[in-house]
């Protein structure tokens, strides 16, 4: 049973990849991402269950606080970026180039 | 019976609501079928009888961040001239799920590999306030304080990138 | 049986603590402002005279112990154990190098003493001293050295001090000339020594490479491998010793300055091939053969360098042939299995040559540094001190009775004649008498008769105390060392010979009285005939000859120089152009220049993944990730 859990924590893992690397909307992005973190949740707290053992628990609270720090953070720099260019593009900075 | 019913219930709400976020274009429909995923990944946190994290799923990441996000969005008047011309993008979906499956056909075989046991749904004793933190101020009490910090830097960060906004004006 | 003793290490430490803080000094001080010459004169000088006091200790502890016994061992570390290559840095204190410790660091320390007041006034002074106290320590580490790697350690620190030491002034291109000269010359004998030392590892090593243990197993060589050995080794002698083919570097080094002349290039460096000759007599000894050629090397050197003598009209280069020629002798005496007789050969002439270059010095420094003898005379009355020094010392290398020098000559002479080696015994007869002419052209053309360039004549005069007391040292050791090792015919009983019997394996054979005699007349005989000779042509003064003829020909030295320079140097240089200007822009560089246009292509190849979206190099991530999953899955089940 704690299985099928695991199975779904992987898929929504997978399935936060395929949105990273997929879509050039800056949101989309960072959204995947969130997603990723909530399926490593997922995947904490089954294991939690599984071990009869609180330490999973802990770890999703703290893996949500950073979420959160990182939330706030990346939507100031999504917020700058708009600014100097107006567009939500990804491709659109390409300063690493060369 | 019941249980499994909701179990599968709620992971179907889920997955669909990851394939919206991947699929739709606008980032507001994307945000709200995030929105979903998160609702129903509380659900399945308690089934897993972890309460304190599923109020937690509910209040922190649906209720706070979700809100920021939708919030940013809103304020960033999205218009569809600003959202960019993803051509070829079904072409890509197809390149990376081709990436995408050996990595999850490697985790499965590891989660198929753990013995498998019961999901029952315990009372009182396991995943309350109570439990989570007795662990929390004594076996991590460190790492809690060191993600205090982890949170104070952020708010300088938010603080400082936002006050360069203003001074740049 | 051997004893071990802690203070032998300290005797070539405390030169090379000298050397160290006076450069270090000298280093440090010499741009701002000096320190005063009395202060760096007292601390280099401290050094030599705390290691002769060592080398008395040294003399009279072995003195106590029974002849069998006399050995002093120190090792002082393990300097490196590889394989069967077991090497100490380790010292060894036998009646040989006891008696070679005891005058290099007497000489040692008067030289130093000397160059107090020959160097007053140069602006390098501290750098002088702190060379020469590297050299002695390198010198005496050759000497204490317990085998063949320690003595090449000594062996090197000494061709390099005598390079550092004749290019001293080296804004004059002269000067450096001749020490890279002596320096490469060396080095050429140097690669003789290592090949010997090496076949010698390979042959008898494993059970220890040092003297003591190589003496107990020499008798495992097979015979043609020990006759190879011998003769490498001579090759090595040769380079640092001046011997043919490789005697070209010391009349050129006289370039240095004349203490250096003195300490380097007649008294200590230039013995060190004797003494290595002799250090493994117990090779030696087992190969008649190898200890002839040693032997005829050495006189026929000795012949040819009292040739070039008779014709020189540079004081220091007179003294320079002289030098190799009595080398040339004491090679002669080890190699007619006479050990003890060449080296106490070596240790006269350490004291009479030492006291000619001193002198020689003595007479430069006061006539302003002019070094043809066509142009002094008449300096009896103006040097006194330096004079009868100087006659005392030449009447020693010419080897007139009761001099020292003809006690030791006569020894070598005596034993090439006993041992069977006439025809060496014949050219060192003659070499004798040749060399007695010579020295006292010399004497006579520098001191006797009239003045020939008046005005420096008139501005000479005596050099300080401290330039003369050595001289007075060295020329009363001059006089009286013979009589250290007095044949029996004269009511001596060759202490010396007997005091360095247990290092050396040599044999006594039968004297037979007439044959004495014999050598011992034609001996004074032709010192005799050389002196009278040269009293007829120089005696009441002479004036420069314009050579012709033969006498032409040994003026320029046979021009072996200039067939080296032709033979050997100048298609060396020459092989070394072709390859600068063709081999290397087009061979190595080309395949330098094909990897740097690989590496150029490959990375702009690369370039095109530097695409600069973040989301693809999140693509790259994941792309590995995947492969790796890929490659996990595989190992998993």
């Amino acid at each position: 049973m704690i299985q099928d859990y695991l199975i779904l924590s992987v898929i929504l893992f997978c399935l936060g990849i395929l949105g990273v690397i997929t879509r050039r909307n800056v949101f989309s992005v960072f959204m995947s991402i969130e997603l990723m973190l909530n399926a490593a949740n997922l995947a904490f707290i089954a294991f939690s269950r599984l071990h009869e053992s609180m330490d999973g628990h802990v770890l999703a609270m703290m893996v949500m606080a950073v979420a959160a720090a990182e939330a706030a953070l990346a939507l100031a720099v999504v917020i700058l970026l708009h600014k100097h260019k107006s567009k939500l593009d990804t491709n659109i900075f390409s300063l690493l180039k060369g | 019976m019941f249980a499994e019913a909701l179990f599968f219930g709620f992971a179907v709400l889920s997955v669909l609501g990851a394939i919206g976020l991947v699929l739709f274009r606008h980032p507001m429909n994307g945000a709200m079928s995030l929105v979903v995923t998160m609702i129903s990944l509380a659900g399945l946190y308690a089934l897993l009888s972890a309460k304190l994290i599923f109020a937690l799923q509910l209040i922190v990441y649906a209720g706070a961040i979700m809100s920021l996000v939708l919030f940013i969005i809103m304020f960033l008047n999205i218009q569809e001239s600003d959202l960019p011309t993803e051509k070829g993008r079904w072409l890509y979906q197809l390149g990376g799920i081709i990436v995408i499956i050996p990595i999850a056909s490697f985790l499965i075989k590891i989660v198929k590999s753990i013995p498998d046991s019961e999901a029952t749904i315990v009372g009182n004793g396991f995943g309350g306030v109570k439990e989570v933190g007795l662990v929390l101020f004594q076996d991590w009490l460190l790492p809690f304080e060191i993600v205090s910090i982890l949170l104070l830097v952020a708010l300088l960060g938010a603080v400082v990138l936002a006050g360069k906004r203003r001074m740049g004006k | 049986m051997e004893h071990t003793v802690t203070y032998l290490g300290l005797i070539p430490l405390l030169p090379l603590i000298g050397a160290v803080v006076i450069g270090l000094l000298h280093m440090f001080t010499c741009k701002k402002t000096p320190l005063p010459e009395l202060f760096y004169g007292v601390l280099a000088c401290v050094g030599p005279v705390l290691s002769f006091f060592l080398a008395l200790v040294v003399f009279f502890q072995l003195k106590g112990l029974p002849a069998e016994e006399r050995f002093l061992t120190h090792n002082v570390f393990t300097w490196f154990a590889v394989g069967e290559l077991h090497v100490n840095m380790g010292f060894l204190a036998d009646p040989l190098s006891s008696l070679m410790l005891l005058f290099v660091t007497f000489i040692g320390s008067l030289i130093h003493i000397y160059s107090v007041g020959y160097m007053a006034g140069d602006e390098n002074f501290g750098k002088f001293f702190s060379y020469l106290n590297l050299f002695l320590g390198s010198m005496l580490i050759l000497v204490l050295g317990s085998g063949p790697v320690v003595m090449f350690v000594g062996w090197e620190g000494v061709g390099l001090c005598s390079y550092l030491l004749i290019s001293f002034y080296s804004k004059e291109t002269d000067n450096v000339l001749a020490g890279n000269k002596a320096f490469i010359v060396n080095r050429i004998g140097d690669l003789g020594f290592v090949l010997g030392m090496s076949v010698l590892f390979w042959a008898i090593g494993a059970s220890g490479f040092d003297y003591l243990s190589l003496k107990a197993n020499v008798t495992s060589i097979p015979p043609g491998v020990g006759i190879a050995v011998c003769l490498l080794l001579f090759i090595g002698a040769c380079g640092k010793s001046a011997q043919i083919p490789l005697y070209v570097w010391l009349p050129d080094a006289m370039a240095g300055l004349t203490p250096v002349s003195a300490l380097i290039h007649a008294a200590t460096m230039v013995t060190a091939g004797v003494y290595m000759v002799a250090r493994f007599s117990f090779l030696y000894a087992h190969y008649p053969v190898a200890g002839s050629v040693v032997a005829w090397v050495g006189i026929l050197t000795a012949l040819l360098a009292a040739i070039f003598g008779m014709f020189q009209k540079d004081i220091k280069k007179i003294l320079a042939y002289s030098t190799v020629s009595q080398l040339g002798y004491m090679f002669a005496g080890v190699g007619v299995a006479a050990y003890s007789a060449g080296i106490f050969h070596v240790f006269t002439h350490a004291f009479f040559k030492a006291l000619l270059f001193l002198g020689a010095g003595s007479v430069i420094y006061a006539l302003h540094h002019e070094q043809d003898i066509w142009k002094m005379g008449g300096l009896k009355d103006k040097l006194p001190k330096t004079y009868w020094t100087m006659l005392i010392g030449a009447f020693a290398l010419s080897g007139c009775p009761p001099f020292s020098g003809f006690f030791s000559k006569d020894e070598i002479l005596f034993s090439a004649l006993a041992t069977g080696h006439t025809g060496v015994w014949l050219i060192g007869v003659l070499v004798a008498g040749m060399t007695a002419y010579y020295t006292f052209r010399m004497i006579f053309l520098v001191f006797h008769g009239k003045p020939r360039v008046q005005e420096s004549f008139d501005h000479a005069h005596e050099p300080p105390a401290v330039m003369t007391v050595p001289l007075i040292i060295l020329a009363v050791g001059a006089l009286f060392a013979g009589f250290l090792n007095l044949p029996g015919i004269f009511g001596g009983n060759l202490n010396v010979s007997h005091w360095l019997a247990p290092s050396l394996s040599e044999l006594h054979p039968h004297v037979s009285v007439w044959l004495e005699l014999l050598a011992i007349t034609t001996s004074v005989a032709a010192f005799a005939i050389g002196i009278t000779i040269a009293f007829r042509k120089f005696g009441q003064g002479a004036t420069e000859p314009e050579f012709i003829g033969f006498a032409k020909i040994a003026y320029h030295k046979f021009y072996v120089d200039e067939i080296y320079n032709a033979v050997f140097v100048q298609p060396y240089k020459a092989f070394g152009s072709i390859i600068s200007r063709f081999l290397e822009p087009n061979v190595t560089d080309s395949h330098i220049k094909l990897s740097v246009w690989l590496y150029q292509k490959a990375g702009t190849a690369f370039k095109v993944f530097q695409i600069g979206y973040v989301r693809v190099y999140a693509i790259y991530m994941v792309i590995g990730l995947s492969l790796m999953s890929l490659f996990l899955s595989q190992t998993i089940n």
